[in-house]
């Protein structure tokens, strides 16, 4: 595990309090509390930090002994890009988003934001807080940042007094590169580079977004004005939550607003290109069945057998191909989804299923047909790869190139 | 898996890694005369050692269909003959190769075909070598594919010349022990000559 971010975390708000401390060494405590003691590590920050807090006796930081007891420069307003978790803050911001709270024992839970950044609030239904309104601006005093999932939150609790705040601010949001994205609360200037099917049925959309410095997968959960993005377009998107999961990011645009904009973005990063052959179709390849349970969509069997869910008689169809991309030099297992098979083959879905249903041979047609139109073709294959697998965005044939022809004649040397 | 054999063998890659296809021309591949294996385990790989230096278990060639004959009367099996700008692959499928071989028995001849194989060296009883290439899977290909097998095969073929005469070939030992009477200019000539003949 690393600790790196975490002890960087503590040593910049001791550094703040004007003392100083070898983040190596918070790292060795955050380390021996976590791998030697089994501590959870968000507990394990909290504990460094008060520990720390107390050795160089400074208040405002860490959790305070007793409740409601903020202490000196609570009142202080701060920048939300600024705060920490395990602080008690002041803040001014605009309510940028509202969420359906997902107990009862939340009242409201939103995002926040200033010039600065933005984070994600919750009021507790105990606060009896004054309920916020979305576009509008309002100080918060007392409340205490603490982290959920690994993202930094700020929990309204009845000591929290909320002003709303009546002239109408500017508020222009920072902008993020992907490449530089870390969980918590992201705006993003993007370009839709794929869509994958969905594997949940409350879920709108999902795939992949870039820019310049990098890609990072988004879903959309279904919720009343939400509407999908269009692949190949940019968006501006404001105030995503950008979850961790297995160390991989993932924008959650449940909580954003998103506008398309005009202009193209060189989406890079994250990418791998190959040239090679196709020299064996799997069988699994062509038109498969998958198995309809909400996040399942397990391939199913010849028999429509579910490893998990059993006989599923009304399977949704989908087609892929699995095989191996060979450059002479090295072999990649290839996956292509259904957008890049439908491209490379030229047969779509619809095409397929009518020709399974009207062949004797039934899918098995389709796999030789498929087998037959891509076995043995020099193809460019872009796409993510993993453990000598490749995840295929885009599959080309591969044409000819008069210069590098010229440049191999060259290179044999022009021996008559 | 097997990284078999011996412990003083060094040990091939850990998990399962398929063994690509090498870009070969027929004139190359017919002078093969050396074939091993690494490690004694039986799945472990045969290779057979090309005259350029690169040992090779697997190749992907693409060339003409001019011939094919189905043979046998109890294992039947098709044997055909694929040509480059070099000269004449033998290739062959039989009933071990069910797919392959009727793959194989659809297509009519001539026609361009991309081939996915297992070379194999044969020693006729008078003493004559033949490299013949087991089919894994034959598909009907356009000419531009062919095309882009010669730039391929021309390229992998220099590269392994390239590193053979700057010593950084894998097999350049097993080559002088096996194959010293080899001229290496042979197949830069080859693979120049095989160039010139694509009309673009």
């Amino acid at each position: 595990m690393d600790f790196s971010q975490t002890a960087e975390r503590i040593s910049l708000k001791i550094k703040q309090k004007g003392q100083s401390v070898d983040s190596k060494k918070i790292e060795a405590k955050l380390r021996r509390l976590v791998e030697e003691f089994g501590v959870q590590p968000a507990e394990a920050e909290r504990s460094v930090t008060n520990e720390l807090a107390k050795e160089f006796n400074l208040t405002g930081i860490g959790t305070m002994g007793g409740g409601g007891g903020g202490g000196a420069g609570t009142k202080e307003d701060r920048s939300i890009a600024d705060i920490f978790p395990g602080e008690w803050v002041t803040i001014e911001g605009k309510v940028v988003s509202i969420l359906s709270p997902p107990s009862p024992a939340i009242a409201q839970s939103g995002i926040i934001a200033d010039a600065t950044g933005a984070i994600r609030f919750v009021a507790w239904a105990k606060a009896n807080a004054p309920k916020m309104t979305d576009g509008a601006w309002y100080r918060i005093e007392s409340a205490v940042v603490d982290e959920f999932k690994g993202v930094a939150n700020l929990k309204i609790h009845s000591g929290t007094a909320i002003k709303p705040i009546e002239e109408d601010r500017a508020l222009i949001p920072s902008m993020v590169r992907i490449g530089e994205l870390k969980p918590g609360i992201a705006s993003v200037r993007a370009k839709v580079v794929q869509e994958w099917e969905t594997t949940h049925e409350r879920m709108l959309q999902s795939g992949i977004l870039g820019d310049e410095s990098g890609t990072v997968k988004f879903v959309i959960w279904k919720e009343a004005g939400k509407e999908k993005l269009a692949i190949g377009a940019v968006y501006t998107i404001f105030y995503a939550q950008v979850d961790e999961f297995n160390g991989r990011l993932s924008l959650n645009l449940s909580t954003a607003s998103y506008i398309r904009d005009e202009g193209d973005i060189v989406v890079s990063g994250g990418d791998t290109e190959i040239r090679g052959t196709i020299v064996h179709i799997a069988p699994g390849s062509g038109l498969i069945k998958r198995c309809p349970v909400e996040g399942c969509n397990r391939a199913l069997s010849r028999q429509n057998y579910c490893a998990v869910h059993e006989i599923q008689p009304k399977f949704v169809y989908d087609l892929r191909i699995k095989g191996w991309l060979d450059n002479g030099k090295k072999t990649y297992n290839m996956l292509l989804q259904r957008d890049v098979v439908e491209s490379l083959t030229g047969m779509t879905l619809d095409a397929a299923k009518e020709l399974a249903e009207n062949n004797p041979l039934g899918i098995d047609e389709v796999f030789l047909r498929m087998r037959d139109a891509v076995l043995g073709r020099y193809v460019i294959c872009r796409g993510r790869e993993i453990d000598n697998r490749l995840l295929v965005r885009s599959c080309e044939r591969l044409k000819m190139e008069t210069g590098e022809h010229a440049a191999l004649l060259n290179r044999a040397g022009g021996v008559p | 898996m097997s990284n078999g054999g011996t412990p003083s063998l060094p040990k091939r890659d850990v998990g399962f890694e398929r063994e690509p296809a090498r870009r070969v021309f027929a004139a190359e591949l017919r002078e093969c005369r050396y074939q091993f294996r690494e490690g004694d385990d039986e799945k472990s790989p045969t290779f057979v050692l090309l005259p350029t230096g690169e040992r090779c278990n697997r190749v992907f060639l693409v060339g003409t269909l001019t011939e094919k004959q189905r043979q046998g009367d109890q294992n039947i099996f098709y044997r055909g003959r694929v040509v480059d700008p070099t000269g004449t692959f033998f290739v062959m499928a039989g009933s071990y190769q069910p797919e392959a071989m009727q793959q194989l028995a659809k297509i009519d001849t001539p026609a361009f075909v991309a081939v996915v194989g297992k070379p194999n060296i044969y020693q006729t009883p008078d003493g004559a070598y033949l490299v013949s290439v087991r089919i894994e899977s034959i598909t009907v290909v356009d000419r531009e594919t062919r095309d882009l097998w010669v730039l391929d095969a021309a390229r992998a073929t220099l590269d392994r010349l390239d590193a053979l005469a700057a010593g950084t070939a894998p097999d350049a030992a097993r080559i002088k022990e096996h194959y010293p009477a080899l001229d290496p200019a042979v197949f830069r000539k080859m693979a120049y000559e095989s160039l010139a003949q694509v009309k673009i």
